[in-house]
């Protein structure tokens, strides 16, 4: 039976051999408000990436947890982060999924508000006395917004890690990410592939980085590959038991196979060989070593909602404790040939995406988790796989590619925050942050 | 019938009538599953195509991605996974109820083909245990269709099957029936 009076950060069991989880992370709602609260709306969220904002007037909306926000690029060319509700009366002030716009104006009495936030005006102002001061009921800012390598993130808490300090463990990942493009840079082409599905956000946070699950779940899409020619079952069952699943310090971890650049096995290696300009280009920038650390294919999570993955960039949206929507933004890498970019855009649509020979399969093994974790007579899910075997090197946890390293990093850092968020701290600095 | 010029080739136009026959007798190998008889529907260089709305526009393939944009070996492909291997996402597989209506052929042919246009309203269900999530939901999915028909001396073939769906830019659950 479920123990009363347990702490929340109580419910991750950091044990030496049995790491495990209850079972109410998935599925009580009170949980996932404390969630909400003590993760997403305190610790650094992915938003957007800069170039969907590229230009001064551009904006995206979506929510950081619960709270609904715009993300502007102002004239200044900074990018600001805004709690998407009027000062006034609480309409949306912005409805639409991404546009340009240098003013937002309110839909019910007219208040005007530039992309910064800045209230302009109000309507009719002889209603409010001289000294209304407009200055404090600017939309709302988020109170810290950073930029790496293009990706935007944001923080409703004033207090923390800065980005820097919060990326630091993933930061040599995110590198070699960028750095398939010969210049460093991607650019991301809308529209993103969305699907929802009716389960827990973490399903899908954990899976990215799950090296465990291929054989089984994707045994169709090995078959598929096999009957394309591409490699036979076997060898792709021996691929899959290559290369290390990481788990880094504060949540984020990665699933790494090995890189090298013959093209019968590695993707860097056969797109070198197809397009003689990019491995021109990787070569004018980069070493060989470089290149070869750069060819090893990565799905790397920063936590606690965005995956890099090779074509695209994949965002979780929790939506409640038992639903979610994810957004995968494909990005052409710059400075590459059209046809190269081209090319990965249909290996995307092959395996990811509502019809992808792939994504559909891992979404069905969600909810079916989902169904199964209603039978709340067991209490725990264990995550105990490869922990007697995994290295500590730097304070990454290096396990074998099928071990769960990944996924006891994220539940470390849940553990961390929601002790935070217990004791209060996380919620009142975000009022402070807010007010 | 009738006939127009288009590059110097005739090309034959086909009637309403001829349209909708070939239009609902798709919709039944669907419904019945019998995918591999519609791979036989399209020419060998016809897409089966799901564009996403972007910009009041359906995304243009070259430089974005789609739903779906299949040519004839990723159809074969779609068709013996669907078919012949341990997928998890159809199984159990979806029935599926296609309402095709709306039809028009236009008067005027595009690029060596006739454009038959049409909307379609897609019923799906996958059955299932009682409270398994996912499963035992009807949905529904509305969509206009684009079409280009040529003959190929026997019979109507698909040269394009385009389907943007009403919501083909919001998230969208499974898929991986045919639509």
């Amino acid at each position: 039976m479920l123990t009363e009076g347990v702490g929340l950060a109580d419910l991750v069991c950091d044990d030496e051999r049995e790491f495990r989880i209850h079972t109410r992370l998935y599925n009580d709602p009170e949980v996932y408000a404390a969630e909400m609260r003590a993760i997403f709306e305190t610790t650094w969220v992915y938003v957007a990436h800069t170039t969907e904002i590229p230009h001064p007037g551009d904006y995206k909306t979506t929510t950081v947890g619960r709270q609904p926000v715009v993300i502007s690029r102002h004239e200044d060319g900074q990018v600001y982060v805004l709690l998407n509700r009027c000062r006034h009366r609480g309409a949306a002030v912005c409805r639409m999924e991404s546009g340009h716009s240098n003013f937002f104006r309110c839909p019910y009495h007219n208040w005007v508000y530039r992309n910064d936030g800045e209230l302009v005006g109000m309507s009719q102002a002889s209603g409010y006395p001289d000294d209304f001061d407009k200055e404090s009921f600017g939309l709302v800012r988020a109170p810290r917004v950073g930029i790496y390598r293009g990706l935007i993130f944001v923080s409703l808490s004033k207090e923390g890690r800065s980005l820097e300090e919060h990326l630091a463990p993933a930061r040599r990942y995110i590198d070699l990410w960028s750095d398939r493009s010969p210049v460093g840079e991607i650019e991301i082409v809308p529209p993103p592939h969305k699907y929802p599905y009716p389960g827990n956000w973490k399903w899908q946070a954990e899976n990215g980085a799950d090296g465990y699950h291929g054989n089984y779940v994707h045994q169709s899409w090995q078959k598929v590959l096999e009957r394309a020619g591409e490699a036979p079952v076997k060898e792709i069952k021996r691929y899959r038991e290559a290369g290390a699943a990481i788990g880094l310090e504060y949540g984020h971890g990665l699933l790494e196979r090995p890189g090298g650049l013959n093209p019968a096995s590695s993707w860097t290696g056969r797109m070198m060989q197809t397009f003689p300009d990019y491995a021109d280009a990787l070569r004018t920038n980069f070493s060989e070593e470089a290149i070869e650390a750069i060819s090893a294919r990565r799905n790397i999570f920063i936590f606690p909602n965005v995956y890099l993955f090779d074509t695209h960039i994949r965002t979780i949206r929790p939506v409640s404790v038992d639903n979610t929507e994810v957004f995968l933004y494909v990005y052409a890498l710059k400075g590459v040939p059209d046809l190269l970019n081209q090319s990965r855009y249909r290996a995307h649509e092959r395996f990811y995406g509502p019809s992808g020979f792939g994504s559909p399969d891992d979404i069905e093994i969600f909810v079916s988790c989902q169904t199964g974790v209603n039978a709340t007579g067991v209490e725990w899910v264990m995550l105990n796989r490869g922990q007697h075997r995994e290295r500590i090197e730097n304070g990454a946890r290096i396990g074998h590619s099928t071990d769960e390293s990944p996924t006891r990093a994220i539940y470390r850092e849940w553990k961390r925050l929601m002790k935070r968020g217990v004791a209060g701290s996380a919620a009142q600095e975000m009022r402070g942050a807010l007010a | 019938m009738h006939s127009l010029r288009d590059d110097q080739v005739e090309v034959r136009l086909p009637t309403t009538e001829e349209a909708c026959q070939l239009l609902y007798f798709e919709a039944r190998l669907l419904d019945e599953r019998r995918y591999e008889e519609w791979l036989e529907l399209f020419t060998d260089d016809a897409y089966y195509w799901l564009p996403m709305h972007t910009d009041g526009e359906t995304s243009d393939p070259r430089s974005h991605i789609s739903i779906i944009y299949d040519d004839a070996e990723r159809r074969a492909e779609r068709v013996y996974r669907t078919l012949h291997t341990p997928v998890l996402d159809q199984s159990p597989p979806s029935r599926t109820v296609h309402f095709v209506s709306n039809v028009e052929v236009e008067p005027a042919t595009v690029e060596g083909a006739a454009r038959v246009w049409c909307v379609q309203l897609i019923a799906e269900m996958r059955p299932g245990g009682p409270s398994q999530a996912g499963l035992g939901e009807p949905r529904w999915f509305a969509g206009r269709c684009e079409y280009r028909l040529r003959y190929d001396g026997e019979a109507w073939k698909m040269a394009l099957k385009k389907l943007a769906l009403l919501d083909s830019d919001r998230p969208l659950y499974n898929l991986t029936f045919l639509l």
